[in-house]
This record gives C-alpha cells, sequence and structure tokens, in this order.
C-alpha cells in the first residue's frame, strides 16, 4: 500500500525518510537491542563504502582498517582517558580519516582490481600490526571492557545505550547524504563514470577520489567508535578482512549507489547472522553466501535498487507526465 | 506526509522515553525466573568443537539429572533449564552472546567457553552483569590473575598446570634439552612463557624456541631444524591444539623425529586428538591431563553413561563441565537461592570430592579450583585393549602442587 502511494506520489522522500527514521527509532523495541546498535553500525559503515563504491567507482577491500582501526583508537581513548564516550569516537573517527590519508594517497592513483588488492594488503598489514602490538592494542584479547562514560549517566545498559549511540548513526548518514548530494559528489559520479573526461574538464581526479576515501574512512571509523563502544570491546575481528568484506556484501546486497540499501543489506545480514547463531545453525556462510548469490543473479541492483528501479518505472507508467522530468534525477541520487 | 512523518516521529520519542524509564527488572524470589538456567557457550563447530562442543551440552544435562536424582523432592532448584550457543572462539561473538544468554536467556551461570580470549571477555560480561561464570575450557591463567572477578571461576586446567605438569616431569625424567614450537598467537605465546619456565625451573634447557604462524598446515621448516640443532634436542615440545597439532604431529612421524631421538610433548592434548590421529601417531607422547576416563572405577561408571548417551567416550573437558555444572547446582541447593551473590558465597572456599575433581578446592582468593592433574603418556596401538583407551596415567600431580601454589598477587576480585 505505501508502495503504491508512494509510487503515485512521485515524490516519496521525505516520507520514505520519516519511515526509515521512525524505523531507527524503534528497532530495540522490535528485537534485541545490541542486536539493532549493531544493525545501525553497520548501516553507517555500509554507506560509507557505498560512498566510495557507488559513488566515486573505487571497490575498496580494505575499510576494515578504518572501522577496526577506529575502534582500537576509541577504546584506547576511553579506556585511558576517561573522557565521555562521544570525544572517544570523534577521536576515534578522526583516526581513521589520518589512517587513510597515507593509504588513500598511494591507492586512489589505481583504480578497480588493483585499487581493491592494495587497500586489502594495508588493511591487513594493519591487521598485523594490530596483532603484534599487543601492549597497546591487547592482541588475541583485544581491548576489553571499554567504559562508557558520559557525565556520570548509567549508559550500561545496551537498550538505552542504543539510543546513545543511533545519533552519531544518524549523523553519519546525513553527512553522506549531503556529501553525494552536494556539487563535489556530483565530480564524484562523474569521476566515477568517466575519469578521463572528467580530468579534461579540469578536476583534479585523484584529489577527489582522494577526499572521497578519507571522508569515507572517517564515516566507517564512526561506525567502528559506536560499534566498540556498544560492544565494550575492540577486537582484531574489526580489522580483519572478512570485516571489509562483510560491509561490501551489504552494499552489494542493499544496491550500490543507493546509500540506503547499505541500511537494509546491514538489517539482512546481521539479523540473519544473529538468526542463524541463535538457532544453532554453524554454516552461516552457506545460507548468506546463497543470498549473495541469489541477489547478484535475480537483482543486480540489489534488494533496494531494485526496488526504486521497480517503483519508478511504474511510476512513468502511471504519468506520462512527469518522464520528461525524470532523467534529470540522476539514478546515482539517493532518495 | 510530512504529518505523517512528524507523528511517527513523535510517537517514536514518546516510546523513547517510556523506554528510558523501564529497565530490566531485579528477581526478588530465591530461584529467579523460577528456575535455573545453566548455559554452556563454546566452539560447536570449529577447530575446539571436538574437546569440548556439543556434547558438553549431555554433559551437563547429566548433572542436572544426577542433582535431581540426589535432591529428589528437596531441590531448591525445581526447574532447570540448559541451553547452548555457539561461540565460534571470536571473542566479539562470545561477548555478546554472553550479554544475550545473560539478559535474553535468564542465564543464571554459563559453563565451558573454550579460548583464553573468548573467556576473558565472557568474564569481563559476567563481571558487568554480576553474573556466575565457570570457565572450563580456556588455559590462560590471566582468568585468575589480572582479569579475575567476583564472579568468575576457573575450573579443571590451566597453562601453568600443562607446564608444570609436562615440562617439569618431561625434564625430571632425563630429557634435558628442549625445542619449542609455538603459534605465535596469545595462547602459544603464553604457554611458551611458563613451559620455559618450568623447564629451567626443573634443571633443563630451551635450546630454541620459534613461533610459527597460525593457523598453519605446513611445519616441515622446524620439523627439519629440530634434528640439526646443536646441542640436538631431545623432546620437541609443541604447544599446537587442534587442528594444527594434528598436522604438525602427522609431519612429525612422517620425519621419523622419534627415531631420530626427538621424542615429542605436547602442551595441551585431548582424547579427542588422540582418537582422531591414531594412537599409533602419537605413541610415547607425553602431556598433562585434568581428568582421564579410565583412571578409576568412579570416572569409568561415569564414561560409561556418558558413552550410552553421546556414543563416545568423554574428554576432560567434558568432564570438566559436568563437575562444574554439578557444583554449581549443589551451590544453589546450599545456598536455596541461584542469587549470584549467594553462590559465590557458597563456592568460595569449598572443599569437595566428585567424579572429576579429586581433591578439590575452590580457592577462596582468585577463584581457581585446585585437584589431582595427571601425567599421562600414550600407549602405542598394541596396548590399546578397547576403543578409547588410549592412554596410561604414569602419575597423580596433587593438587597443591598442580596449579599456582600462591594466588596471582595482580588479582583482586
Amino acid at each position: 500500500m505505501i508502495m503504491s502511494r508512494l509510487a503515485r506520489a512521485g515524490r516519496g522522500g521525505p516520507l520514505l525518510l520519516a519511515l526509515g527514521l521512525f524505523a531507527a527509532l524503534v528497532l530495540p523495541w522490535m528485537i534485541y537491542p545490541p542486536v539493532a546498535l549493531d544493525i545501525a553500525c553497520w548501516a553507517l559503515f555500509a554507506a560509507a563504502v557505498d560512498l566510495l563504491l557507488g559513488f566515486t567507482g573505487l571497490l575498496s577491500f580494505g575499510h576494515a582498517a578504518f572501522w577496526g582501526g577506529s575502534a582500537y583508537c576509541t577504546g584506547l581513548i576511553a579506556l585511558h582517558t576517561g573522557l565521555p564516550f562521544p570525544v572517544a569516537i570523534v577521536g576515534g573517527a578522526a583516526f581513521a580519516a589520518l589512517l587513510a590519508l597515507p593509504i588513500g594517497f598511494l591507492s586512489v592513483r589505481l583504480s578497480g582490481i588493483y585499487f581493491a588488492m592494495v587497500t586489502l594488503a594495508f588493511a591487513q598489514m594493519t591487521y598485523f600490526v594490530a596483532n603484534q602490538w599487543r601492549d597497546v592494542t591487547g592482541g588475541e584479547n583485544g581491548l576489553q571492557g571499554i567504559p562508557r562514560e558520559l557525565f556520570g549517566l548509567d549508559l550500561s545498559d545496551s537498550f538505552s545505550f542504543y539510543y546513545a549511540g543511533l545519533p552519531f548513526v544518524l549523523v553519519g548518514l546525513f553527512v553522506a547524504w549531503r556529501i553525494v548530494r552536494s556539487p563535489f559528489g556530483r565530480v564524484l559520479v562523474s569521476i566515477r563514470a568517466n575519469p578521463d573526461r572528467a580530468r579534461a574538464l579540469g578536476y583534479p581526479v585523484d584529489r577527489y577520489r582522494l577526499l572521497a576515501f578519507v571522508l569515507s574512512a572517517a564515516l566507517s571509523g564512526m561506525a567502528g567508535g559506536v560499534f566498540a563502544m556498544g560492544h565494550g570491546f575492540a577486537s582484531l575481528e574489526g580489522v580483519y578482512w572478512t570485516t571489509s568484506g562483510q560491509a561490501v556484501m551489504m552494499v552489494i546486497l542493499g544496491g550500490i549507489g543507493t546509500l540506503w540499501g547499505g541500511a537494509i543489506g546491514a538489517a539482512l545480514v546481521v539479523q540473519l547472522q544473529d538468526f542463524l547463531a541463535t538457532a544453532g545453525f554453524a554454516e552461516t556462510g552457506i545460507i548468506t553466501g546463497s543470498i549473495f548469490i541469489v541477489v547478484v543473479l535475480l537483482f543486480r541492483r540489489g534488494i533496494w535498487g531494485t526496488a526504486r528501479h521497480l517503483l519508478a518505472s511504474r511510476r512513468k507508467a502511471a504519468a506520462p507526465g512527469e518522464v520528461a522530468a525524470e532523467p534529470r534525477k540522476s539514478v546515482d541520487t539517493p532518495a | 506526509m510530512r504529518v505523517t512523518g512528524w507523528s511517527g516521529c513523535l510517537a517514536a520519542t514518546g516510546l523513547l522515553l517510556a523506554g528510558c524509564a523501564g529497565g530490566p527488572g531485579g528477581g526478588g524470589g530465591k530461584i529467579s525466573d523460577d528456575k535455573v538456567v545453566l548455559a554452556v557457550l563454546n566452539d560447536q563447530s570449529g577447530i575446539y568443537s571436538a574437546t569440548s562442543g556439543k556434547e558438553t551440552i549431555e554433559a551437563v544435562r547429566m548433572a542436572v539429572a544426577d542433582y535431581q536424582a540426589k535432591y529428589g523432592d528437596k531441590v531448591a532448584a525445581k526447574e532447570i533449564v540448559v541451553m547452548a550457543a555457539d561461540h565460534q572462539n571470536k571473542p566479539e561473538i562470545a561477548n555478546s552472546k554472553a550479554q544475550e544468554l545473560y539478559d535474553r536467556q535468564q542465564a543464571d551461570v554459563i559453563l565451558d567457553v573454550p579460548t583464553s580470549s573468548a573467556a576473558l571477555a565472557v568474564a569481563t560480561v559476567a563481571k558487568n552483569k554480576k553474573k556466575v561464570f565457570i570457565d572450563v575450557g580456556a588455559a590462560s591463567t590471566e582468568l585468575e590473575g589480572k582479569s579475575c572477578n567476583k564472579y568468575t571461576f576457573h575450573y579443571s586446567y590451566n597453562s601453568y598446570m600443562l607446564a608444570h605438569g609436562t615440562g617439569t616431569e618431561v625434564t625430571k625424567d632425563g630429557a634435558k634439552n628442549w625445542y619449542i614450537v609455538y603459534p605465535d598467537y596469545a595462547f602459544g605465546q603464553d604457554m611458551e612463557k611458563t613451559f620455559s619456565a618450568a623447564i629451567k625451573a626443573a634443571g633443563g634447557t630451551v635450546i630454541q624456541s620459534d613461533p610459527t604462524p597460525f593457523p598453519n598446515d605446513n611445519f616441515a621448516t622446524f620439523l627439519l631444524k629440530a634434528s640439526n640443532l646443536d646441542p640436538k634436542p631431545q623432546v620437541l615440545g609443541t604447544m599446537q591444539a587442534g587442528g594444527d597439532l594434528v598436522n604438525l604431529v602427522k609431519q612429525y612421524n612422517e620425519y621419523k623425529l622419534r627415531d631420530k631421538g626427538v621424542g615429542l610433548a605436547i602442551g595441551l592434548l585431548a582424547l579427542s586428538d588422540i582418537h582422531s590421529l591414531g594412537p599409533d601417531a602419537l605413541a610415547g607422547t607425553r602431556y598433562t591431563d585434568s581428568w582421564y576416563w579410565n583412571t578409576d572405577d568412579k570416572s569409568r561408571a561415569w564414561a560409561d553413561k556418558f558413552q550410552a548417551k553421546t556414543g563416545k567416550r568423554p574428554t576432560a573437558n567434558q568432564a570438566g563441565n559436568y563437575s562444574a555444572a554439578l557444583q554449581y547446582l549443589e551451590a544453589v541447593q546450599r545456598g536455596g537461592t541461584d542469587a549470584s551473590d549467594e553462590v559465590v558465597k557458597q563456592l568460595e572456599g569449598y572443599k569437595f570430592e566428585d567424579m572429576f575433581a579429586r581433591n578439590g578446592t575452590v580457592r577462596a582468593q582468585d577463584h581457581l579450583l585446585l585437584h589431582d592433574a595427571y601425567l599421562a603418556e600414550v600407549k602405542p596401538a598394541g596396548e590399546v585393549k578397547e576403543p578409547y583407551d588410549y592412554v596410561k596415567i604414569l602419575k597423580t600431580i596433587p593438587a597443591a602442587e598442580a596449579f599456582q601454589p600462591q594466588p596471582d598477587p595482580a588479582c583482586k576480585l
């Protein structure tokens, strides 16, 4: 019903936004709060990866370095300084951005598979540093018992912490949304479509890519920081390559270049993993892998991308008058 | 549309405020939720699934049945639920699963938790939630050292026990020169350190110790090195576990190191490892075990019951979980409640003896269970009389010597 209303309404933006916000707010009532927080963090992480993959055309396989690196940094700030947790999270995000500068500087000159491989290599380096630097990172054991301090407020309950962590995720998503809607974002899209032409038009392509890379890393770092706070824990798992892979998978499931699709992918994957683990099913990978294959084969645009595409084509059929206006609204702009 | 959106937001805000007011309610009754929930959190599909895994759940159920049979109508815990979760040996998953078990499933105690990093994660959760956690499967002495807390107990074995059993006894027996290989992660490093200390204290020398990648399937470099070291080591001490151990032992046999005079000592070996490798592959290998099923009539009787249920003979970890569950329920019985503080009080300093723990004492200062341990040697296949009868016990290490003689001063409960 909502769908058909949306289709008729032509512009479903505000309604969808309200729906999304509502879903984010009621999520811990529907499902177990820590799982809800995981979904929120992964949604932001996926959006950050999509910023690079969907809007700049760079497939990074190394974003775990920023998510996990920030998780460690956030944890260390909270553990050793006792500063309020928002400071720790912002510090973690800043650290991720700093880390992304040299990595990005060296890798944005490449594209396609080479870019993916180089970022993967840097992420693995980060992993080994984190593994070996035991005095700081705790090695195998990770950083445990990260406190959530906020001016004496009791946030130990995961239900209340969800609402403390959610603003960071929402701000992060808003920033991502602003970026892709800005002139800067349009340049990124043009670089994705045709880097040579963008260069010919006078845009410093590598610098744009680097900035997109750093911004994406900062947002990933923010997500990783909230995640570490939520779990009271930062571990090697966060900087491992499977974490990068999972984020990319969420983006592909939800729809590349849709920004919000990542959130749907995140909700799907996290919920599925939680469900399978609770049900005692060991081979989670088989199920998520099969779903991934089905989505890639049947819905190339991803779940959200396909839904949006169907809506758009229905809209065209229902209101031919609007068709003329449609092409101006590029497919790359999220609803 | 905008109106719908805003009213939705307002409604959600209302819900939010309502939510902040309520919190998890504390149980006032003697038995919370009128039932005692025992949760087994362990590896059910990975490298440690054979040493504890799903059969552990059965062992815990057996403890519940034995407890109910013993007290009949007088049981304090009328309803007892046993549940399980898989932590895949990852601290992150262990952390969230433990929270979930305590919160969502109303678990009163979490049992097992192999893999030290995962165990430490659960210990932190137990401390925050003020719920009992009895670790059986992990080796790290940090659980009763700097990471100890009021609600965490360490049962069955630890790296000190393994090192001081195997390292000391094998050295005293004449194998003075050691070559140690260990997987390069927390458990391996910890074991290497404790083993080296024990060997030196017993008058031996560690000629060299080498970290190996983890996980790893080719140990050729290290095995070739072993026979070429100068002076030649009399014993190769391996701290590998699970699949890595299986690979290493197979290759050790391919290189015929035993014939070249390099014996094998294993840091952590479980009955299930011997079963999967076959006793011939390990014949003559010495290791320390916290329990062996065929030690005496009492352990054998229990092992028979276990086998009737699972078709296998129990490993030391599985038996340890039975004992931990049983002693937890006994503590609930003595205190008449499953309230964590009372259970902890009942367990602290408790002296007991059961099928698993001989001369058992729960040390009050660091919550470490002290009990007899065993130095064991794998028999050659010719001496194996029945399935799973792979080991002969060379020596019983008394409880007082098997574990750390003094609690770690870093532990503040």
